[in-house]
């Protein structure tokens, strides 16, 4: 697991959330703009699975890998069923959707790096 | 006003509901996967514990995406078993920690999880409490109050 990458997933989910709040708020529904951070996001996440897969192959990461292999992959699935269901509805509770799975998707980010470097139980 | 019978605990407020609680299936089932795939003999009882939990998540899921009358009831049942299963192994889990040697979501009130698994059964009972008032779908009893919230669903 890179660094630099994790640090860029966490701040474009975190900016995501933080967007999607602001237009929640506001009370609009999804727009164009959401979908444009999802997307980043996905192609960071890809990027991180693609990046996590070829280390794991070296030889690196955690002694036993499967629970990291799991969030590696349940990750990549967050930004299209966010996008999805968020998109259902048109009110402020779609951006909503949106917030919540960029939230979730910064805390996975910051699990697999414990469980990458151990010092999750 | 909510568009037809059913549609209620899904839409508006809803629509996050179900989002959570499809992530706390995602969580749970693949925890569980990961768990009975690699190390099943090591606890056998936590272990499907953790997948009975993952079960329920996804039928409590379902079941609010849905919003049908049946739909309702699965949900109903589904958040009550989850707010006991929390309960109970939250409970066991910090009386007699050596039964449960590798956390399942619901040990320590889902401690690991923000204690959102604790928080989340009772959202949801109220929400299918309060959809149910709304769209009349079940015998309204006192209806007045509850409307006038800021969580009632709004239409863009």
């Amino acid at each position: 697991m890179t660094t630099t990458l994790g640090y860029a997933i966490i701040a474009v989910s975190l900016l995501a959330a933080a967007y999607s709040l602001w237009t929640a708020w506001r009370d609009q529904a999804m727009q164009v703009p959401h979908l444009v951070a999802l997307g980043v996001l996905e192609v960071l996440l890809v990027t991180q699975a693609v990046v996590g897969f070829l280390k794991l192959s070296g030889g690196e990461g955690p002694h036993s890998s499967a629970t990291f292999v799991g969030y590696l992959l349940a990750i990549l699935l967050i930004p299209p069923a966010g996008a999805g269901w968020g998109l259902l509805e048109r009110s402020r509770y779609g951006p909503g959707v949106i917030v919540v799975a960029c939230l979730a998707v910064a805390i996975m980010i910051v699990r697999m790096n414990q469980i990458w470097t151990g010092t999750h139980a | 006003m909510p568009e037809r019978p059913g549609a209620t605990t899904r839409s508006g407020p809803g629509r996050l509901l179900v989002a959570v609680y499809a992530l706390f299936a995602l969580a749970a089932g693949a925890r569980a996967g990961v768990q009975i795939g690699t190390k099943f003999s090591e606890a056998p009882v936590a272990y499907l514990l953790s997948a009975v939990a993952a079960v329920i998540y996804v039928l409590a899921t379902v079941a609010l995406a849905l919003g049908g009358r049946t739909s309702r009831r699965i949900a109903v049942a589904a958040c009550s078993v989850e707010l006991l299963g929390v309960l109970v192994v939250g409970t066991l889990s910090l009386v007699d920690a050596s039964a449960f040697p590798d956390a399942t979501v619901w040990s320590g009130f889902g401690r690991g999880y923000g204690f959102v698994p604790l928080v989340l059964p009772v959202i949801g009972l109220v929400w299918l409490r309060r959809t149910s008032r709304t769209d009349g779908t079940a015998a309204a009893g006192v209806a007045a109050s509850s409307d006038s919230s800021e969580d009632a669903p709004h239409t863009a």
